[in-house]
């Protein structure tokens, strides 16, 4: 790179653009999430798992995965994020899974063309694979650091017995899942205590 | 199976995205006939829901795409479906082509010379600007080519791109607002942003410009039709090949309708472009519709980009703003040989708004913290995220290509696109330097902890590439096809180079440029 002085000329700052804003849309706007932040500081910490379990209204069935395989996704996702699993991560997936692939809010239709179901099962199968080589027990059953174990098995990519779906790229989907319903909904927001700002606020978190 | 033949109309456009309904709303307006083919659901301004989650349904989810290659994978996530394309969720980077990006082959000895130049397109380029209201001050960028002043002025900056631009500024590089097609103020009774951040899910409010406010309301007032549910499986020809007819549909019910016309406009995204051309093979076009080059999806590009992410000591709020850039440097843009080996043009993009999930997302920019390393981090990241889009040049070679898949097919059994692109190497290593120069820029800004994604796609261009040559290339500067008059092509899927710049602003530029050319050929194209 050139070694220039910089460029002159002045740009506007936001606050100087807040100072002039439309008094009916932006200032009130931005004004909202202000407060909206400081009024968040006046009520204090809540934990995620708090949070979580107050962020959505999970389906009352599963339509694709068994209780089983729900519980394995949601221990598993709850150690990506903790508090994935009483935000419905599986019910997210389990839902998602089940409707017309245009309709999906996964965010595995980015990567890879559907179906889904078979990797997500096929992913769901590999976390009790791997963790009974290792432990000789399925996964809901570990303890905590053990339960680790296996994610970082996944992450880094040494699995010994998991092999498909490619485990790490598991890992990223559903800790993106995880990721989602934890942190990427209303509750979420506020618990990171970052203002929402919605244009259209969403009826339901997912 | 006979198809339901509707009556005919002038103009068919296959289509809904920017460069579709560009083309609807100015024939429309210019006293065509014209109806507008979109093989997706209709999307209207409340589908726009404030949410990384809920946005997805605005992606692609048509037929499979298949990709094959080191410089892959932003297909899925590029697209739109629907009213509007991918236009619907794009993030408003709005620049022009440099001078040099029309002539590489002559310049450089390598890829392919667009057949015409900068100062061709510059007065669509001036009115694009218009038509399409952008924010931006040339007086503060000295890389611009030559060109009206745009038309409001810039955005403010926010505080990430104030954090990212005291970087710049200790290292000596200049900075400018960056250009988009998002208000600043009111324009055109649309209103000004908000700077909330969303735009990956919509804009509702029409503050950044989308064809659901600012094409299609035009186009549609202008008596132009548009029937959604429309999956296009082939351009038809008459028996000597020499003028297309119309094309066959898919009706949301799957039954197959023929709608006549006087003049084909294909104006599909990018891989698409080249699959419905390829699909339209026939006795007299064996190897694709105007495919008698064989370069019917052939110098596909796409843009490799690196992001650079950095937490920085001040206060960022990375949650406000709008994810298209607000802080541009192109320094040294012009220069395409900038170390042996290297080629390409680069810009910097910085201080694009994030949400904490989804692909652009803080948590993505850390994939491998999980659990409470991932609470700490996201929680940091909240109020001291930076992050800068570093985006090179791709150079325009055959083997890079967009073809048929047999072994993938539709909803239909036709065969799916599949597209094969490798970076080619000298680009590969201009890459390597701009995340070099990425990293400094952010080390220089005061960062407690940097670091760079690996490299990723942005953008699909190319595919049915304008040209003076027919032999190669399969249209001419105005987007007719070389071999069917009466057959055009619209969007980036013409561009002969990928520059090192957002394809948005040139595609609509070309898509102002050919519909001028219509109206003055009105009488010759149409019978």
């Amino acid at each position: 790179m050139t070694n220039r002085r910089a460029h002159g000329g002045s740009r506007r700052s936001l606050s100087a653009v807040e100072d002039r804003a439309e008094p009916t849309s932006r200032r009130a706007f931005l004004a909202r999430a202000g407060v909206g932040v400081a009024a968040l500081g006046v009520a204090g910490c809540v934990s995620p798992a708090g949070l979580a379990a107050a962020h959505g209204r999970p389906p009352k069935r599963l339509r694709v995965l068994s209780k089983g395989e729900a519980a394995t996704y949601g221990t598993w996702c709850d150690v990506l994020a903790i508090g994935a699993a009483k935000a419905g991560v599986a019910f997210f997936v389990d839902k998602y899974l089940a409707e017309p692939f245009p309709d999906s809010l996964l965010l595995i239709r980015y990567l890879q063309n559907p179906p889904f179901t078979d990797f997500y099962l096929g992913g769901i199968a590999g976390i009790d694979q791997e963790s009974e080589a290792r432990y000789s027990k399925p996964f809901v059953t570990l303890d905590d650091a053990r339960k680790k174990s296996v994610v970082e098995a996944a992450v880094t990519s040494s699995t010994i017995a998991w092999t498909t779906p490619n485990p790490n790229f598991f890992y990223f989907v559903s800790r993106s899942d995880a990721v989602d319903v934890v942190y990427g909904t209303v509750a979420g927001f506020r618990d990171l205590r970052i203002p929402y700002l919605p244009h259209i606020r969403p009826r339901q978190p997912w | 199976m006979k198809p339901h033949v509707h009556d005919p109309v002038e103009v068919l456009v296959i289509g809904s995205g920017f460069a579709g309904s560009t083309m609807a709303a100015e024939l429309a307006e210019a006293g065509f006939d014209v109806l507008t083919l979109e093989a997706g659901p209709e999307r209207r301004l409340r589908d726009m829901v404030s949410s990384q989650i809920w946005a997805r349904r605005l992606k692609w989810a048509g037929p499979p795409v298949v990709e094959e290659g080191d410089l892959v994978g932003a297909a899925n996530f590029g697209m739109g479906w629907g009213t509007g394309g991918a236009a619907l969720h794009w993030y408003a980077n709005w620049y022009r082509f440099h001078e040099d990006d029309f002539k590489e082959r002559t310049l450089f000895g390598r890829g392919l010379d667009w057949p015409i130049d900068y100062e061709d397109l510059r007065p669509y380029y001036d009115r694009a600007q218009v038509y399409v209201g952008v924010s931006g001050d040339l007086s503060q960028d000295p890389w611009a080519p030559p060109g009206d002043p745009y038309p409001m002025p810039g955005l403010p900056e926010f505080p990430q791109s104030a954090a990212i631009r005291r970087g710049f500024e200790a290292l000596g590089v200049p900075t400018a607002p960056n250009p988009v097609a998002v208000n600043s103020e009111r324009y055109q009774n649309r209103p000004p942003c908000i700077f909330d951040g969303w735009c990956d899910a919509g804009c509702p409010i029409g503050a950044l410009a989308n064809p659901l406010v600012l094409q299609w309301p035009k186009a549609l007032r202008a008596g132009a039709r548009l029937e959604h549910d429309a999956y296009v499986t082939k351009v038809t020809t008459d028996a000597s090949g020499r003028r297309a007819t119309g094309a066959e549909y898919r009706d949301a019910q799957g039954n197959l309708r023929f709608q006549p016309a006087d003049l084909v406009i294909v104006a599909c995204h990018t891989i698409w472009n080249s699959r419905l051309l390829l699909l339209s093979a026939s006795a007299a076009h064996p190897d694709g519709l105007a495919n008698g080059s064989g370069m019917v999806g052939h110098h596909f590009m796409s843009h490799p980009i690196v992001t650079i992410y950095g937490l920085f000591k001040e206060p960022t709020r990375p949650y406000v703003g709008i994810l298209g850039a607000n802080l541009l440097s192109q320094e040294g843009y012009d220069n395409k040989e900038p170390a042996p080996g290297a080629f390409g043009s680069r810009s910097f993009q910085a201080g694009q708004a994030a949400k904490p999930n989804d692909l652009l997302g803080w948590a993505l920019a850390q994939p491998d913290l999980y659990g409470q390393a991932l609470d700490d981090y996201l929680r940091k990241a909240s109020e001291h995220f930076g992050n800068m889009t570093v985006l090179c040049e791709e150079t325009s070679v055959f083997e890079n290509r967009i073809e048929l898949d047999p072994g993938e097919t539709d909803a239909y059994r036709l065969p799916a696109a599949k597209v094969v692109n490798n970076i080619p190497e000298q680009n590969a290593i201009r890459l390597e330097l701009a995340r070099t120069e990425g990293l400094a820029i952010f080390h220089a800004a005061d960062t407690s902890k940097l670091w760079a994604s690996g490299r990723n796609p942005e953008h699909l261009l190319g595919g049915t590439v304008m040209g003076d040559d027919p032999d190669r290339s399969v249209t001419n500067a105005y987007g007719q096809t070389h071999e069917v008059d009466n057959l055009f092509v619209a969007g980036a899927s013409l561009f002969p180079t990928s520059a090192a710049v957002n394809p948005t602003a040139t595609l609509t530029a070309l898509a102002l440029r050919t519909a001028d050319y219509l109206r003055h050929q009105r009488a010759a194209l149409l019978p």
